[in-house]
């Protein structure tokens, strides 16, 4: 088998996904090192590459105009483009900013007004360049990520949950966060993590996104009803990590 | 077979010898709730517990099962069954059990299940707690629970132990039974209908009564509309179900990427995609596309379909589902209650 040739490149994020990369481990990563060839990958190496690349790891969101050209550069010298982490995927957490104006202010303060800050609504990479793959979470799964390129080593096809993060729970038998008189969405979301938060005491925020159809009444009935939150606060939460499919 | 009895202060050097000998899976207290989990000591043991969060069917069918590693070279079972006691199952449970046994043994039998279930002894007790979701007294009443090796009920004093195999008999060599007295036999029976007495809620309709209109209303869509309006198609109704044996299967690759794993995972039929099909033009068709379809498909194979195979309906009472629903509406005894009062 011909090693993959494979690059990582970042975008609006905290990089927090690549870095997650590195820890599979060293022995892990060694042999993952025999199929794969690392040729730009700025949290760990030094050197760059503008040639071809079979698999393009693309983390954070699209969020000015300039990215949308670098983006396109990218699409057309990879011949796989994976979005990778919530960022790249959905918009993810920066996508907070498209419901409200004075974010800027808020989290800079006196510098807000620096021209290096000044960008514009946060957008999934899909709004710019075709997507072949998506590795969601925040961050995202390493397990997940090992299957997309199990996948694209063999030629096998790639299939991820689209079962929400309750099947999970139960696999595991996870104490459910509203019998701990907590609130919780994994109802809603999507599954495919694992279900580590709420086997941690700590509820599922969706950061892999909503299922398809995700029935969003009945979650702020629930949030509401049985999780003890204001209807405000219930229509604020669900949109945490999904403010551009909830806008 | 004789009816047996361990005194209190014996019942945990029994359990502690048992453990000693073989691997004894049992009920363990989760913070305040309940798992089936493997036994260190006999202090682990909770046989006043209600209901476990899944049912003991995971020991025989675990939610995720490797069925076969492979390599470059070779491909291998990886099915490897452990002498197991299973201890403490609720009669409810007992007879999940016994349905799934079934299923997995009709037409072609299931080795990937009965390989540790031939290889497990079931001691089921008496219900001590009664989980404030079950309605196990008074559902499929006609189908007896079978299928254990052995029955133990708490009594003042100490343990009524009732073998009903030969692997049940075997087991009390391990403690220091005496045979039981006609009082001792008679408080476990008081024991076991007061414990029913106390199981509050209630289906008083026969299981065909149920198994007929609940086919009967398979077309009143505006009521299925109605019941499922707040339905999450999450699955967990599935998830805990002792009667689910749904599963989907799939591979996945080792880190060396030449070696991997064939393993079998419980599906659910709550959720989106498992009616979704690949058609011959690579097109894909849901043939239950919408939440309501779905949540009125596991009303007709719990309450209807099933019963023609099983005798009954595909449901113990163990009230798991009505727990599990965030939203409160995969209760069968509200919904099926429901249809019965719709359609009286």
């Amino acid at each position: 088998m011909a090693q993959l040739r494979i690059a990582f490149f970042d975008f609006a994020s905290c990089e927090g996904c690549q870095i997650e990369f590195t820890n599979y481990g060293d022995v892990a990563t060694l042999q993952l090192l025999e199929h794969v060839e690392i040729v730009e990958f700025r949290e760990a190496m030094t050197e760059t590459t503008d040639g071809r690349i079979d698999v393009a790891f693309v983390e954070g969101s699209f969020t000015r105009e300039a990215d949308r050209a670098r983006l396109q550069e990218i699409r057309a010298r990879a011949r796989t483009v994976v979005a990778y982490g919530a960022c790249a995927c959905t918009g993810g957490i920066n996508a907070l900013k498209n419901h409200q104006d004075d974010f800027a202010e808020y989290v800079y303060g006196d510098a807000a007004r620096m021209p290096h800050l000044r960008s514009g609504t946060a957008r999934p990479i899909s709004a710019a360049i075709k997507v072949d793959y998506e590795v969601r979470g925040c961050p995202m799964s390493k397990d997940e990520l090992l299957l997309v390129l199990s996948n694209l080593i063999h030629g096998t096809e790639h299939w991820v949950p689209t079962y929400p993060v309750c099947v999970e729970c139960k696999r595991r038998e996870t104490i459910c966060r509203y019998d701990e008189g907590d609130h919780c969405m994994g109802q809603v979301a999507r599954a495919g993590c694992g279900a580590p938060c709420p086997a941690d005491g700590v509820p599922c925020e969706a950061c892999r996104g909503f299922v398809e159809d995700a029935n969003l009444n009945a979650l702020e009935r629930v949030l509401v009803d049985r999780g003890g939150l204001s209807q405000r606060r219930a229509v604020g939460k669900s949109r945490m990590f999904t403010a551009n499919p909830r806008s | 077979m004789r009816t047996l009895f361990l005194g209190a202060r014996e019942f945990a050097p029994f359990v502690d010898l048992l453990i000693g000998s073989t691997r004894v899976i049992g009920p363990v207290a989760k913070r305040q709730k309940f798992v089936f989990a493997e036994l260190e000591s006999s202090g682990d043991l909770r046989l006043d517990y209600d209901v476990t969060i899944l049912p003991p069917k995971k020991v025989f069918f675990p939610p995720v099962q490797p069925l076969v590693c492979f390599d470059a070279a070779s491909v291998r079972d990886c099915i490897d069954p452990v002498p197991t006691v299973l201890l403490g199952v609720h009669p409810y449970d007992v007879k999940g059990i016994d349905m799934t046994d079934l299923l997995f043994r009709e037409r072609h039998a299931d080795w990937n299940y009965l390989g540790q279930r031939e290889a497990t002894t079931i001691v089921a007790s008496g219900v001590q707690s009664v989980a404030p979701r079950a309605f196990w007294a008074s559902i499929g009443t006609e189908i007896a629970p079978v299928g254990h090796d052995a029955f133990l009920t708490a009594i003042d004093g100490g343990y009524v132990f009732e073998p009903r195999t030969p692997k049940g008999v075997a087991l009390a060599r391990h403690g220091a039974f005496r045979e039981a007295t006609p009082e001792e036999i008679a408080a476990a029976e008081r024991a076991n209908a007061e414990a029913a007495e106390r199981c509050s809620r209630a289906l008083p309709y026969t299981s065909a009564e149920i198994a007929e209109r609940v086919r009967a209303a398979f077309r009143d869509e505006a009521m299925w509309d109605a019941l499922a309006l707040d339905c999450f198609s999450c699955g967990s109704c599935n998830t805990v179900c002792p009667t689910c044996y749904c599963f989907d299967v799939r591979d996945t690759w080792n880190l060396d990427q030449t070696s991997g794993t064939r393993s079998r995972y419980w599906d659910a039929c709550l959720t989106r995609e498992f009616a979704s099909v690949t058609m011959a033009g690579g097109e894909k068709e849901n043939f239950r596309e919408h939440h309501q379809s779905r949540f009125r498909h596991r009303f007709m194979r719990k309450a209807a379909y099933l019963n023609e195979k099983l005798g009954g309906p595909a449901c113990t009472g163990c009230g798991r589902c009505a727990a599990a629903c965030t939203a409160d509406i995969a209760d069968p005894v509200r919904v099926i209650t429901t249809i019965m009062e719709a359609t009286a």
